[in-house]
C-alpha cells in the first residue's frame, strides 16, 4: 500500500536526497509527493543552508504534511546537530512541529552509511569513507538497508547515527 | 552513451566541444546555442539513418554554415561509449555556397584507434569487427553509407553504433501538435513528438511490460481520476490513442481523445512516456525545453523519475531549459552552460559551484552570474 504524505526533504546535497528518496520509495512512500530542497552549490554553506531553511520550512508547513531534515553530523554528530537545529528553529516553533518533523544525521556524512552497508564496520571519527562515483550507485546500499529494515534490524555493530535514524524513521512510520 | 560531441562551422558553434554525462543540463541565454546542439545530433542522426542527402532540411544545408567565416568546409564528430567499446565518429562535409549543394569529404568509423568503416573520395571501405579488411564499394558523396551498411556476423560492433545513432531520441514536445489518431506503428518520435500517437502504438507492440509501470506513473501523476491509456480501433488500420478517467466519487467514467487533454497533460503523458517508454529503445534522450507547459508542481517529481531511469533502463539524458526549477535540481551537478561572445562563437563553460555562497543556480543565472 503506497503511503501518500506531503513530504518536503531539506538536504545538504544530491547524495542525501537520491539516498532519501529511493529509500523511502522502496519503503512504499509515494515519493511523487516528496519536494526536495537541496542546498545551492557553494564552499561549505550547505548545513547553514538547512539551518535556515528550516525555519522557512516550518513556518510554511501546511498541516497534512511533514518534513524531513538530513545534514551531515561532521565532527559534532546528531545530538550537536540537533541542538542547532532546534536553536535555528526556535523562532518558528520547531517544538510545536516536532510530531512532524524528522530529522536525520548521517555522521561524519552519509558516506559513512554507505561504507557500513557496503558490508564495512565504520567508525564515525573517520571522515573518509569513499564517495559514489555516480550519486545513483547508492541503490545496493539502499536495497540492503531495506532489507535490514524488513528482517530484524540493523547488522551490529551499527553507527549510532545510523540506529537514531531508524528510531526516527520508525517515529515516522508510527505518525503515518 | 555520447560523450563527446565536437561540431566546427555550423551556425554559431565554431571549433565547439561539449563533454556529457549520463544527465547533462544544457543552460545559456537565448540564442548561446543549445538548440543548434541539438540540431546537430539530430542532423547526424537522420543522415546515419540514411534518411536523406546531407543538404537536405533538417541535415546539414549550406545555409547552416557559420554566417561569418567563408570557410566551406563543416566538421562534426561524436565519441560514444557502448558497453566496452569507445566509437570515434568523423564527418566532413565540403560546401558549394553557389549551388547550395555539399558533398561527403570524409566520414569514419573507428573503435579502440583502429578503422570499421571510412569513406574517402567516393569509395567506402568496411573493416570487419577484428579490424580486417572487408569489402569496398563506390558510395554518393551527398548521403552517408552507413546506413547501407548489411549487418553480418562480423559487423557487429559498426551494427551497434549505427543503432545507437540512429535511436537517439531528439524532442522539443509542443502539445498543440499532438494528434490524436494513429494510422500506422512509427519506431521514431518526431522532434516536435506530434506522432506521438503512432510511437506509443509501437512500442506497446514491441515492449508491452513496459506499459503497465507508464499507466501506474500516469495515475500518480494526472489530476481527475486518470485511469487507463488505450489505442481505440476506428477504422481498419487507424487507432485513436485514448486516455480513461474515473471519477470514482460520483461513479463516473468517461474518456478524452489524447488530443482533447490539456496541452499540460498531453506534455506528462509524452515526457513520462519518453522516460518510462523508450528504454524499450534502449535509447539517449535529448530535449529541448522539456518544461514548457508543465504547472511548476510537476517538474521536479518529473525529473526525479528521470533520474531514476538514467543509466538503469535509459542510457542517457540531456536537458536544454531554462527552468529554475530544473537549473535547481540538477545544476549543481551537470549544468553546462553556453555562452556567445563578442566574437558570436559559442563557448562552454561547466556552471560555476562555487563563487556564490547561498544562492540558488537559478538566481546566479537571472542575474547574470554563472
Amino acid at each position: 500500500m503506497t503511503k501518500r504524505v506531503q513530504m518536503v526533504l531539506v538536504c545538504e546535497d544530491k547524495q542525501h536526497h537520491v539516498f532519501a528518496r529511493r529509500f523511502l520509495r522502496s519503503m512504499g512512500w509515494d515519493v511523487d509527493r516528496l519536494r526536495i530542497e537541496a542546498a545551492p552549490p557553494g564552499r561549505g554553506a550547505a548545513d547553514q543552508f538547512v539551518r535556515s531553511r528550516l525555519s522557512k520550512e516550518l513556518e510554511s508547513l501546511p498541516p497534512d504534511a511533514v518534513l524531513l531534515v538530513m545534514l551531515d553530523g561532521d565532527a559534532k554528530g546528531p545530538a550537536e546537530r540537533l541542538r542547532e537545529l532546534n536553536e535555528a528553529g526556535r523562532d518558528a516553533q520547531m517544538s510545536k512541529h516536532r510530531d512532524r518533523t524528522f530529522v536525520f544525521v548521517p555522521t561524519w556524512n552519509i558516506e559513512t552509511w554507505l561504507a557500513y552497508l557496503n558490508g564495512m564496520t565504520v567508525d564515525e571519527t573517520n571522515r573518509h569513507y569513499p564517495r559514489l562515483a555516480r550519486q545513483r550507485e547508492c541503490q545496493e546500499h539502499v536495497d540492503e538497508l531495506v532489507e535490514m529494515c524488513r528482517h530484524g534490524g540493523l547488522r551490529q555493530p551499527a553507527p549510532p547515527s545510523l540506529v537514531a535514524a531508524c528510531e526516527e524513521y520508525h517515529r515516522l512510520t508510527s505518525a503515518h | 552513451m555520447l560523450e563527446r560531441l565536437y561540431v566546427d562551422n555550423y551556425k554559431c558553434l565554431v571549433d565547439f566541444e561539449l563533454h556529457l554525462d549520463e544527465v547533462s543540463l544544457l543552460v545559456g541565454s537565448n540564442g548561446a546555442g543549445k538548440s543548434a546542439v541539438l540540431g546537430v545530433i539530430s542532423a547526424l542522426r537522420k543522415l546515419v539513418r540514411g534518411e536523406g542527402r546531407v543538404t537536405d532540411e533538417g541535415s546539414f544545408p549550406t545555409r547552416t554554415l557559420t554566417r561569418w567565416r567563408d570557410q566551406d568546409a563543416q566538421t562534426f564528430e561524436m565519441r560514444v561509449v557502448l558497453g566496452n567499446d569507445v566509437f570515434q565518429y568523423r564527418l566532413e562535409l565540403e560546401h558549394d555556397r553557389r549551388r547550395d549543394r555539399a558533398r561527403i569529404i570524409e566520414e569514419t568509423l573507428m573503435v579502440a584507434d583502429s578503422p570499421l568503416f571510412a569513406f574517402e573520395t567516393g569509395l567506402v571501405r568496411l573493416y570487419r569487427d577484428d579490424h580486417s579488411e572487408g569489402p569496398t564499394f563506390p558510395s554518393d558523396w551527398s548521403e552517408s553509407a552507413l546506413a547501407r551498411v548489411v549487418p553480418q556476423q562480423d559487423n557487429k560492433r559498426l551494427c551497434r553504433f549505427v543503432d545507437f545513432v540512429s535511436g537517439l531520441v531528439v524532442c522539443a514536445p509542443h502539445p498543440p501538435g499532438f494528434r490524436a489518431e494513429s494510422k500506422a506503428e512509427d519506431s521514431t518520435l518526431a522532434n516536435d513528438a506530434a506522432n506521438y500517437a503512432d510511437w506509443f502504438r509501437h512500442v506497446v507492440q514491441e515492449y508491452p511490460d513496459l506499459r503497465q509501470p507508464f499507466i501506474e506513473q500516469l495515475k500518480k501523476t494526472l489530476e481527475g481520476g486518470f485511469n487507463s491509456m488505450r489505442l481505440e480501433r476506428v477504422a481498419k488500420d487507424t487507432r485513436e490513442l485514448v486516455a480513461a478517467f474515473d471519477a470514482s466519487e460520483d461513479g463516473w467514467r468517461y474518456e478524452l481523445r489524447f488530443d482533447e487533454l490539456s496541452d499540460g497533460q498531453r506534455a506528462l503523458v509524452v515526457l513520462y512516456g519518453l522516460i518510462l517508454l523508450a528504454p524499450g529503445q534502449d535509447g539517449a534522450l535529448f530535449l529541448d525545453e522539456p518544461d514548457n507547459y508543465l504547472a511548476l508542481r510537476e517538474i521536479q517529481p518529473w525529473l526525479a523519475v528521470l533520474e531514476d531511469v538514467v543509466g538503469d533502463t535509459l542510457r542517457q539524458a540531456l536537458i536544454c531549459s531554462h527552468n529554475s526549477e530544473i537549473v535547481d535540481y540538477l545544476g549543481a551537478n551537470c549544468g553546462i552552460v553556453l555562452t556567445r561572445k563578442d566574437s558570436g562563437i559559442t563557448t562552454v563553460s561547466k556552471l560555476d559551484r562555487g563563487s556564490t555562497e547561498g544562492l540558488k543556480l537559478s538566481e546566479m543565472i537571472a542575474r547574470g552570474w554563472e
